[in-house]
């Protein structure tokens, strides 16, 4: 056997730790004078920056929030009980960022960008700071490709496109989550061949959890690997066990790395789940800080704080290479109450908003959208004309059913024209029902919705749409791929695909009823 | 928590007065003598943190220890802070005028860790050099810590000139740990 020698190890070593040269080592410094609660008053520091990183004893980081004339108020992102009045605080020269790249897709990794899957160190390329000034408006256009959700019930009546930002809202238990689980599921269809012959470009995901239990993180996690869409997700989690700090600056971490995807041509949907909990953690470091409170204890600058991280949303002009960032934010109210602070604040910030009712819910109506009260303000646009021609009647004729819901309970008499609304209402809101992780892709939809809108389910009893709908999906994808592709190909219903689908599904009700009687 | 606060404010009020009356030197002398006395009775320092005794108690303590011994100037200065109940920040205050004269000096103090005692000759190299440096007169305060192995770190305020062996430890064990805390 070959012995290695000491004196070879040891010129090998060198070699290795070349250019690392012992030399004067310069940097700032400063002493804890109060520490606490995640927070931490430093004396010293004076050429500290705003929302520099600076580095506590025990590999401790934090960031700080406060200049002040005597000291400066840091926010931790570690335990802060290691760390003593007294102890050196030294600034790193940067502030904070995260390291960014295609690299980070896949992973789990917390608000700063170290991994915590266990799944070694993420190795990109690029650092980007947290906090970026959003673009301005000469680098903008307006929205134009639509993000497919996979869910009718959002596709067909609250459309949104990429670069829009759209409000998830509703009590807890009431399907937020599901709603921005299947649209990071539905993306799948946007990595395939298929999507890149329709000229449907990639869309990456993030998806960002403040405040959340570890074990729902997890289930998330999970989840998403098993329908095979963690390939083109990350996951920044900062769970209800971390410090308040890193739960505030989360979302700008989900901003920072989206951006990245927008600025290099692509697009990127982020999930900000949820801002009421990154709210609560901002208010608590805000008032550990001694910044004066304000509505429901919240500080001053709770507007700018959300108003500044989903401005960033963005669709870049064709000169900057046409990205976009499809902003989701989740929030949750507190027994319907929307006209809470943070609630009111962030609906006044985003382009529409999903409202999900417990009611509905409870009714078996999943997912349980209001649509009455739920708008896409710029969605529209980006709809592919064959879904506008079949929604369109849509949000009108569940307007009417509505309405007319509160007469028909009392089971009165009623006219045919009347009755004939009942019976198209009742028909479309059963076909709206869609299944967890089960996202449909638009032709399909189109389909659906197409039977819908036209009366083929009126004669169809309630208790068997669900199965109409499926039997003609499968009918579809085995007889009439074409008429299909033709739909996902064009996006639009011409005459001749009109004509062709009237005639099938004419064909296919006829048989579907003959099936019920037997 | 340190209130720094109000101790400059009042030490920048004491030198403006020192100022315009020409003895800085003076009223300096006069804090040393109240710190080394604060610092050498515990009864008196027990006496200025007590909320209980009376403003006015405690001007008549402090006149009957200090008149005669210090300048009539500070002993005003002394009535103010008293009577302004912000006698427990004194010592914050002296040290804060110290500061404020040694800025109006153009000295700067700066610490100096070194492993090894330095020899007198290399105590003054180390005072010429950090003259050069800094471009202003210095005061070096020297204190031996083994725990830093080798080299020496200087602080001039809030910046760290730091060359010592523990530090290049660090940084080479960040080099290996790559991935990991690194400050550079």
């Amino acid at each position: 056997m070959e012995e290695v020698r000491p004196d070879e190890v040891s010129e090998i070593l060198r070699k290795q730790l070349a250019g690392f040269e012992k030399e004067v080592d310069i940097y700032d410094v400063g002493t804890v004078l109060q520490i606490g609660d995640g927070v931490a008053r430093v004396y010293g520091l004076s050429h500290a920056m705003m929302s520099e990183l600076v580095e506590f004893p025990h590999g401790v980081f934090g960031m700080v929030l406060n200049l002040e004339e005597d000291n400066v108020g840091c926010i931790l992102f570690g335990e802060s009980h290691e760390i003593s009045e007294g102890d050196t605080v030294k600034r790193t020269g940067r502030v904070a960022s995260m390291p960014v790249g295609e690299q980070m897709l896949g992973r789990v990794v917390n608000p700063l960008g170290q991994p915590i899957d266990g799944r070694g160190p993420v190795r990109t390329e690029k650092i980007s700071p947290l906090e970026r000034k959003a673009l301005g408006v000469i680098q903008r256009q307006p929205v134009k490709e639509p993000l497919q959700t996979g869910l009718k019930a959002v596709d067909g009546m609250i459309p949104i496109g990429r670069g829009q930002r759209e409000l998830i809202i509703g009590d807890r238990q009431t399907g937020k989550t599901a709603i921005a689980l299947d649209t990071i599921i539905n993306q799948k269809y946007s990595h395939t061949e298929k999507a890149k012959r329709e000229g449907v470009k990639p869309v990456y995901c993030i998806y960002v959890a403040v405040g959340q239990k570890s074990s729902t993180v997890a289930q998330v996690v999970d989840k998403l690997q098993q329908e095979g869409a963690m390939e083109y997700t990350t996951i920044i989690a900062a769970t209800a066990a971390d410090p308040a700090p890193m739960q505030f600056i989360a979302p700008y971490s989900g901003a920072t790395l989206g951006e990245f995807f927008r600025d290099s041509g692509r697009h990127a949907l982020v999930v900000y789940d949820d801002l009421t909990k990154q709210a609560q953690a901002y208010r608590q470091v805000s008032l550990l800080l001694r910044r004066p409170p304000g509505r429901e204890a919240y500080p001053g600058d709770i507007f700018y704080l959300h108003s500044r991280l989903l401005e960033r949303a963005s669709k870049l002009s064709d000169e900057l290479g046409g990205g976009s960032l499809t902003a989701l934010p989740v929030i949750e109210t507190q027994a319907g109450d929307v006209s809470a602070y943070i609630p009111t604040n962030v609906i006044s910030i985003t382009d529409g908003q999903i409202y999900l009712e417990p009611g509905m819910f409870n009714s078996g109506i999943r997912p349980a959208i209001n649509v009455g009260i739920s708008v896409s303000r710029v969605g529209g646009n980006a709809q592919i004309k064959a879904m506008k021609k079949v929604a369109g009647s849509l949000r009108i004729d569940l307007a009417q059913y509505r309405e007319l819901e509160a007469f028909a309970k009392f089971g009165s008499d009623l006219d045919k024209s009347t009755l004939a609304q009942l019976l198209r209402g009742s028909r479309l809101v059963e076909l709206l029902k869609q299944g967890q992780f089960v996202p449909m892709p638009v032709e399909k939809q189109v389909v659906s919705l197409f039977a819908g809108t036209n009366g083929f389910l009126d004669e169809v009893p309630l208790e068997h749409v669900a199965r109409y709908e499926r039997e003609l999906l499968e009918l579809m994808d085995l007889k009439y791929v074409d008429l299909l592709g033709a739909i996902a190909g064009t996006k639009d219903l011409g005459a001749d695909i009109t004509e062709q689908l009237k005639g099938i599904l004419r064909q296919f009700t006829d048989s579907f009823k003959a099936t019920i009687k037997i | 928590m340190k209130n720094l606060r109000v101790a400059r404010r009042y030490a920048g009020a004491l030198m403006d007065i020192a100022e315009s009356g020409k003895n800085i030197d003076r009223t300096a002398g006069d804090l040393e003598t109240i710190a080394s006395t604060l610092r050498g009775s515990r009864q008196l320092r027990l006496l200025t943190l007590s909320p209980v005794v009376s403003p006015a108690k405690k001007a008549g303590v402090f006149r009957a220890i200090f008149t005669g011994r210090i300048g009539e100037g500070t002993m005003k200065f002394i009535d103010l802070v008293v009577a302004k109940q912000r006698e427990k920040h004194l010592p914050e205050i002296i040290e804060q005028f110290a500061l404020l004269r040694d800025e109006k000096m153009g000295i700067v103090s700066i610490d100096v860790t070194s492993a090894v005692e330095f020899t007198p000759s290399q105590e003054k190299d180390l005072n010429n050099e950090l003259e050069r440096y800094t471009k202003k007169k210095v005061r070096v305060r020297l204190t031996v810590d083994r725990a830093i192995k080798a080299g020496l770190v200087v602080r001039i305020g809030d910046t760290v000139l730091d060359a010592s062996m523990r530090r290049q430890l660090e940084l080479l064990k960040a080099r290996f740990l790559e991935g990991g805390p690194s400050t550079n």
